[in-house]
């Protein structure tokens, strides 16, 4: 029964510290989501040709490889 | 090459009236830059690449990155195959994992429902489970 009890209150103790954390690091993920959306939304040519340039290049290196 | 001979002609001697092919060459590359720029916003009015940016941003730079690639030369490679390989692998597995997961659980219905019902109740089901392909053939 109290190793129940003491189970118990360390899955507390640890889900307690690390929730702010997940928060955090769910809270960054999202804002980051966003910034990136917004850089390619705001800047879709310049986007698409980098991307179409740095498939090109790992195109060239998977065949040569 | 003559362009270039009427080039050098002009730096050696510019009051000669070569000078205007100087300005005939750079306005004629004013041309061709306004034409790229043209038929580039014509491209992207046609394939209306903003709206795809703006509905789907990932999708389309992925989109991107995958011409680049096609275009790399990258489609007959090792490493389009095991990209390949892993999708199959991965596609299979969530496609054919819920069958049998249902599949097994009908089973399990099935066994449990012989055991619990008695020895008839069985009898009768798998009575109709042997009859459908009797029947089909």
């Amino acid at each position: 029964m109290e190793i129940a009890e003491q189970i118990e209150s360390t899955v507390r103790d640890v889900g307690a510290r690390v929730r702010p954390q997940l928060d955090d690091a769910k809270r960054r993920l999202t804002s980051l989501n966003g910034n990136v959306t917004g850089y390619i939304k705001a800047n879709p040519g310049r986007c698409l040709l980098g991307a179409i340039a740095v498939g090109f290049l790992v195109g060239k290196i998977a065949r040569r490889v | 090459m003559k362009r270039m001979v009427v080039m050098e002609t002009s730096e050696q001697n510019p009051s000669n009236g070569h000078r205007t092919d100087a300005s005939w060459v750079n306005d004629s590359a004013h041309k061709a830059w306004a034409r790229t720029r043209g038929a580039v916003s014509e491209l992207k009015r046609a394939a209306a690449i903003e709206e795809r940016v703006n509905r789907n941003p990932y999708g389309t730079v992925a989109a991107a990155l995958g011409i680049g690639y096609v275009l790399g030369g990258g489609i007959f490679t090792s490493l389009t195959s095991r990209i390949v390989a892993l999708g199959l692998r991965i596609g299979i597995r969530l496609a054919v994992l819920p069958m049998l997961k249902d599949e097994i659980s009908v089973l399990a219905d099935a066994l449990g429902g012989e055991g619990g019902e008695g020895s008839e109740g069985s009898k009768g089901r798998r009575g109709g489970k042997a009859a459908k392909p009797s029947g089909e053939r």
